[in-house]
């Protein structure tokens, strides 16, 4: 089933506006709340041999996908649709953050980034050979986990006293124990399988205050895909994601000790709730020296990540620049002290 | 950003050139400096010594003197030195001494600073030559001591005084090394945080609210007490004496002395 949504006033195509939170026309700048859309002017096309190719309810023209697409555009007319299909029943999202960032402010904030690379060759901090945008919704896991944690550990508390001609150290022993009920909210890992792990975990955080119920409709006009990694397959990302953060929470709550090993540490983690989330992402795909780089924008903070080409010459300058100046720093110093140069 | 550091670079050589041209005075030197009266050096040693001891008395406007002595009843080193020191000053009419005296019936060694070398060559830096040059007496290798000993103590004697001269963070290598490992250690940073840097943290996720501490025990089990002497803090080793003191003229000095 492709689903595409239809202005009220004009009947063009709708898609989402990121700055209004709105579905808008690009023909006759209608907006409507996401909310209260009319179910008439919600155009469903269902087709017989839908396994295959969906079709295009404006031209007809059969719609390119991948088969983890769930929102594109008609490669031909360019209307944006979904793909009911993928979006519904076991492949439903249970929440979305739509996108913040505008293409153009996308734009703007990419070369911003590219301006501030310290380390990157001069023809690419201009920003100005961006290939392709795209914004793209990417599937995400949210795991709410509730754990415990049981803990024994061998701490000293160390201090030395002066007696006489003799210094004492008197070294206490303790055995130590916590136990923890532990709980952390909506953790995420991308379930994508072209997304780069690395890359997608760098992009964090988003800020879940703009978190809502999914809507068909926020997807209009961007990429969308659906998962590809259920929530069993991922948690296992999701626990070597979250062990160094309870580890630190159980060093929080010893203290007062000199030296601290632990015997015996148990750390139990379940997931409570998952969600099935659609976060917003600015692809940009930046032409540099005939290569092709890809960056990632999260589409709600506008932070960028992605490997920029590094300039052998500046990360040499900056090298030189920087142990010289320490180096004079310190002789200045030096003499200033001493009152020798050499 | 070419023109911008060699524009730096060049400001760095004019204050490097500053600094250094300003330290170089000449004056004028006693002619002899070894008095080797218990005839320890051979004359081609003594000779040498002579020109060393010349040129580095000229270069700091210090005299560095070398007596020697065979004196086995001699009570205290430092009178010898001292009415030594006396006569030869008025003779010279030089205030500005480095003295080394040595008594090698009673294997006694002091060395003294008189005048500015007072202050330039204190008790701590007249150790430090000292720990240098005791392993070559005890070798024998007394031009070599003597050697040391001037170079060694001009080189002391250019920095401030109470500075310790041998402090690591005054070492040239030790300043290029820091630098080159700040250096690097930044670079290193930024080119590891170019491609963007996680910025989540253990509180990220963190829920307050339903995280707490269900049981806690902090049980003593035993303790343990090592004892150790105060270390003594006179610093002398191998019977070292003196720091300092008055000749019979009058003149204060700094100094120290050993066996050896």
């Amino acid at each position: 089933m492709v689903i595409q949504y239809k202005c009220p006033n004009c009947g063009s195509d709708m898609s989402f506006d990121s700055e209004s939170g709105h579905l808008s026309c690009p023909n006759c700048g209608r907006q409507d709340e996401i909310e209260t859309f009319p179910e008439t002017n919600i155009i469903r096309k269902f087709d017989p041999d839908e396994a295959k190719e969906y079709h295009c309810e404006n031209c007809g023209a059969v719609i390119l996908t991948e088969a983890q697409t769930t929102a594109t555009h008609c490669s031909f007319c360019g209307a944006p649709v979904l793909l009911a299909d993928r979006l519904t029943g076991d492949l439903a999202p249970a929440k979305v953050i739509p996108f913040t960032i505008s293409k153009d402010e996308a734009v703007a904030a990419f070369r911003k980034w590219t301006n501030n690379g310290r380390l990157t060759p001069r023809g690419f901090t201009s920003g100005d050979r961006i290939k392709k945008m795209t914004g793209m919704y990417v599937p995400f896991w949210l795991y709410d986990i509730e754990g415990k944690a049981d803990v024994e550990a061998l701490a000293t508390r160390v201090h030395s006293y002066t007696s006489g001609d003799t210094i004492y150290t008197e070294t206490n022993f303790y055995d130590v124990r916590r136990e923890i009920d532990l709980s952390y909210l909506k953790v995420p890992a991308d379930a994508s399988e072209k997304m780069d792990d690395e890359l997608m975990d760098k992009l964090e955080p988003y800020n879940y205050g703009e978190l809502k119920d999914f809507k068909m409709p926020y997807l209009a006009g961007y990429l969308a895909e659906k998962y590809d990694y259920g929530d069993e397959e991922l948690f296992s990302r999701i626990e070597t994601k979250i062990v160094p953060y309870i580890d630190s929470y159980i060093g929080s709550t010893i203290s007062g000790y000199s030296t601290l090993s632990y015997t015996n540490k148990q750390i139990q983690t379940n997931k409570k709730n998952v969600y099935y989330t659609l976060f917003p992402v600015w692809m940009v795909y930046y032409d540099f020296d005939n290569k092709e780089h890809t960056f990632a924008m999260n589409g709600q903070t506008g932070k960028v990540v992605g490997k920029p080409p590094i300039s052998a010459f500046k990360v040499a300058a900056w090298f030189t620049g920087i142990a010289a100046s320490v180096f004079a720093v310190m002789k200045v110093v030096a003499f200033a002290v001493g009152g020798v140069l050499w | 950003m070419k023109t911008c550091q060699v524009n730096w670079l060049r400001t760095l050589c004019l204050m490097l050139v500053f600094i250094s041209v300003s330290g170089v005075a000449a004056l004028a030197a006693a002619d002899e400096h070894i008095y080797d009266s218990a005839n320890l050096l051979s004359e081609s040693e003594i000779a040498d010594l002579e020109a060393v001891a010349a040129k580095y008395s000229q270069e700091q406007d210090v005299d560095f003197l070398f007596l020697t002595t065979a004196d086995e009843n001699m009570p205290l080193i430092t009178d010898y030195m001292g009415d030594f020191f006396d006569e030869w000053s008025i003779e010279n009419n030089q205030k500005n001494v480095v003295l080394l005296t040595m008594n090698i019936a009673t294997r006694d060694v002091y060395l003294a600073g008189f005048g500015k070398a007072e202050t330039t060559l204190d008790n701590k830096r007249v150790d430090m030559v000292l720990d240098r040059i005791v392993p070559e007496m005890q070798n024998g290798d007394y031009a070599d001591a003597f050697r040391e000993t001037v170079t060694t103590s001009s080189r002391y004697m250019e920095y401030r005084p109470g500075v310790n001269p041998e402090n690591i963070l005054l070492k040239s290598w030790f300043q290029l090394l820091v630098a080159l490992l700040l250096g690097a250690g930044v670079v290193g940073f930024m080119l590891y945080n170019s491609g963007g840097r996680v910025t989540t943290t253990a509180s990220t996720y963190f829920d307050g609210d339903h995280t707490r501490v269900t049981g806690t025990r902090d049980q003593f089990r035993n303790k343990t007490v090592s004892r150790r002497k105060v270390p003594k803090n006179d610093g002398g080793s191998g019977g070292g004496f003196g720091g300092g003191g008055t000749t019979g003229g009058g003149t204060s000095f700094s100094g120290g002395g050993r066996k050896f």
